[in-house]
């Protein structure tokens, strides 16, 4: 299967601070990829670039194969909905299906209106005037109706209540199996996304610190806890990805591809949220020891 | 046709309770050879997962030979599962009911009763295995 | 896209429409009474003397007659004023207002470019702007042109004081509004893109423009071609009652005069009248101090553009708002190309 999206050193600056740094990912088609990170991580600005919102300072990206926004084929095989669902306020659902009608030839009016009668949308409200879920709902449909073949969402649900939530999700999923859609969705929580996607990856500080299909992650990853050892001597050929110790114990969250042989850790299995979690800290962890190292320098 | 759910904090993997299901249903005589199961599309619909976990689970019946996709309509049982015939759960049923009179009588609480069950199965099922 | 602009335009469009309306009602019920007036005073057909005299009656009857000073002064206030509310309410919002609301997410993400966006947008609105100032201007210029006549022929009062190289009048009629329009309209659109946000865009706009429309008369529209010099007798040129300065240039009927001083028998350039000269001025019957002046060898050094030089400074001066306008529209593109936000 080709890369639905391909960077190489991908990175983006606003005046002095990257935004995104070194980003290299080559993510498959035909899956619901969930981006997940803190906010501030640089998820919105992996989105902005995919659909060329924004131009690389550094680097490249691919999307299907093309440059980003470089012409309106292009530009037709992206649907992209922004954070917070931004609709023309002043213009009513059905102005807004006529929108996408106009710009975009491959528009499948049939499952535009489908959809908008399915979700109970007055076709005469303005759009101003519609619920958080709705507003996103009304979105969703411009994005799909012009049959893309990926889907670009930037924290769908962040502010959506737990039954549009769900709503939305469900419904994002039927069109998922419906018209073969990929999609990468972003968001910093991962309870949002466990149940609906299956390859992740994890942006914190900028930089991606994992990426992969949620099984394989889940079956490389493991809780290893056994008696307290030295910090500074845990065995090698171990990719430790966090470590507590307490006076007694040490538990290691580790990455491996093998089996732990060693009989003195007790293994167990990590969940999809753990997992991230650990690589935030992780990544906090690398922050605070760099700059440590820099006022060490400085003194 | 059957209805699917998701019991999220089980810590079984989605695909594998959905096979259960189809599973659970077929020796329940809910769903019978020739059945339709759902499709893809209203499963994800109604649970709000990802579709490749729903084809996963197909996949995997197919493989073991309960079920069969026809491409452009659907995917459809083939096959039953060996529970027995149905006339022989009457006679344990009863039996069950009888034991768990026993059990209540000679003092024990709903826990010592699961547990009592459950390492007794556990314990038989290695033997069968030995 | 044509349509996507017409419906974000629509309310605008029916408010722009509905003043016109109003204004050519205006004009065209007090049109045709002014046009018997002018067709009564006997300034058509004219000669001699009584082309001094008859277009002066003409105007000072009309300014008695209300509502005429109203209207007259109501229109080119509407048409100096018109090219900044549409920069201020059309440019201003066109790309801010989607940066603002994040809508851009919408727009920028359907199956057309954001040039091709911009393109429409930019174009329909920005035409619709100039079309609509020209209609203004051009309805006025109907309605006035007996004022103008009568003017043209060096008659003024307080109300009706401006011939057509006036600051005013020059700018409100010909093709000027053409190029005021499609400057303010894409100086708004600019400033909205730079700014960002529609309401601070709005004013940097208001400011910029209301600078530019006072400095070209004052400061550049003298200078757009280099204007002609002469030294003319102070008989010729009809001294300004109380002070130093011409009110004709000699020999160059509808000139615009631009700048006059009295010069003394050395060259020397005069502000005040020499003392001597003053006597015939005070007193119980004041008179000109024209011929005491004379007598002393002064005369009067003028500045001026000849009447022939209307139309290619209106050329000129719309020419290069055109051309800041197309400035500033290539910026946007260019704005909008660079993709940093």
């Amino acid at each position: 299967m080709s890369a639905v999206i391909e960077t190489d050193g991908l990175g983006k600056r606003y005046r002095r601070q990257w935004a995104l740094t070194d980003c290299t990912l080559s993510v498959p088609a035909g899956h619901v990829v969930g981006l997940v990170g803190p906010n501030g991580a640089g998820k919105t600005t992996l989105l902005s670039l995919a659909t060329g919102l924004l131009a690389p300072t550094a680097g490249t990206i691919a999307v299907l194969g093309g440059t980003p926004a470089a012409g309106p084929a292009q530009l037709a095989r992206v649907g992209f909905l922004a954070q917070d669902a931004p609709v023309y306020a002043g213009l009513p659902v059905a102005d807004h299906l006529k929108l996408g009608a106009r710009l975009n030839p491959g528009w499948d009016a049939g499952l535009a209106r489908g959809r908008v009668d399915r979700l109970d949308l007055d076709p005469g409200q303005k759009a101003g005037t519609l619920s958080g879920g709705q507003r996103a709902q009304l979105a969703l449909t411009l994005a799909v109706a012009k049959r893309p073949e990926l889907l670009l969402l930037d924290e769908p649900v962040a502010s959506l209540d737990p039954l549009a939530r769900r709503e939305f999700l469900a419904d994002l999923m039927e069109a998922v199996a419906e018209q073969d859609l990929s999609v990468v969705l972003s968001s910093h929580l991962v309870a949002d996304l466990e149940r609906v996607c299956d390859y992740l990856i994890v942006l914190v500080g900028s930089r991606v610190r994992v990426a992969g299909p949620v099984d394989e992650l889940l079956a490389a990853h493991h809780l290893l806890s056994g008696p307290r050892r030295d910090p500074d001597k845990l065995p090698d050929g171990l990719e430790v990805i966090s470590a507590s110790h307490t006076d007694v114990q040490t538990t290691l969250l580790v990455r491996t591809s093998g089996p732990v042989l060693d009989p003195a850790w007790t293994m167990s299995e990590i969940g999809l949220e753990d997992l991230v979690l650990a690589y935030m800290s992780q990544a906090a962890g690398r922050r605070r020891r760099d700059s440590h190292h820099h006022l060490e320098v400085q003194k | 046709m059957i209805e699917f759910h998701l019991d999220a904090r089980s810590g079984v993997a989605p695909y594998r309770q959905l096979i259960h299901q189809v599973r659970h249903a077929l020796r329940l005589g809910l769903l019978r050879e020739g059945d339709q199961l759902p499709k893809v599309k209203d499963v994800v619909a109604g649970l709000a997962i990802n579709p490749n976990t729903v084809l996963k689970a197909y996949r995997e019946l197919e493989y073991e030979g309960l079920a069969a996709a026809r491409p452009g309509i659907g995917t459809f049982v083939t096959g039953t599962l060996d529970g027995g015939s149905l006339a022989a759960h009457g006679p344990l049923r009863r039996d069950l009911a009888r034991w768990l009179a026993r059990a209540r009588r000679a003092g024990l609480d709903d826990e010592s009763i699961e547990a009592l069950f459950a390492s007794t199965f556990r314990s038989a099922s290695e033997e069968d295995i030995a | 896209m044509i349509w996507l602009t017409w419906r974000q335009f629509r309310v605008q469009a029916l408010t722009a429409a509905t003043a016109l309306a109003a204004f050519a009602i205006l004009l065209a019920a007090t049109g045709p009474h002014l046009a018997s007036l002018y067709a009564a005073s006997g300034i058509t057909g004219c000669h001699g003397g009584s082309c001094v005299a008859a277009p002066v009656a003409f105007l000072n009857q009309l300014q008695a007659t209300s509502p005429y000073p109203i209207v007259y002064l109501l229109g080119i206030a509407l048409i100096l004023v018109a090219p900044a509310i549409t920069g201020i309410f059309w440019g201003a919002p066109l790309i801010a207002r989607e940066l603002e609301t994040r809508t851009f997410t919408l727009a920028w993400n359907q199956s057309i470019t954001r040039t091709r966006w911009l393109v429409v947008k930019l174009t329909l609105t920005g035409l619709a702007a100039m079309a609509v100032i020209e209609a203004l201007s051009l309805m006025y210029a109907w309605w006035a042109d007996p004022i103008g006549k009568a003017t043209g022929l060096g008659a003024s009062t307080s109300v009706f004081n401006g011939g057509r190289f006036s600051s005013l009048i020059f700018a409100t009629h010909g093709i000027t509004p053409l190029g005021y329009a499609a400057f303010a309209f894409a100086l708004g659109t600019a400033a909205g893109a730079l700014i960002r946000r529609t309401v601070p865009a709005m004013a940097v706009t208001l400011a910029i423009f209301a600078a530019a429309q006072i400095a070209m008369p004052l400061g550049v529209r003298p200078h757009l071609i280099p204007p002609d010099r002469t030294i003319a007798t102070i008989e010729s040129v009809d001294l300004d009652f109380g002070s130093l300065t011409a009110t004709v240039v000699p020999g160059q009927p509808g000139a615009w005069l631009i700048s006059s001083g009295a010069i003394n028998a050395a060259g020397q350039p005069v502000s005040n009248l020499p003392a001597a000269c003053q006597a015939a001025f005070s007193g119980p019957k004041p008179s000109s101090p024209g011929p005491c002046l004379e007598s002393r060898g002064y005369r009067e050094a003028i500045t001026y553009e000849p009447a022939s030089r209307y139309w290619p400074l209106q050329w000129i001066e719309t020419g290069i708002f055109l051309a800041l306008a197309l400035a500033l529209a290539g910026f946007c593109f260019w704005w909008l190309g660079r993709r940093r936000t």
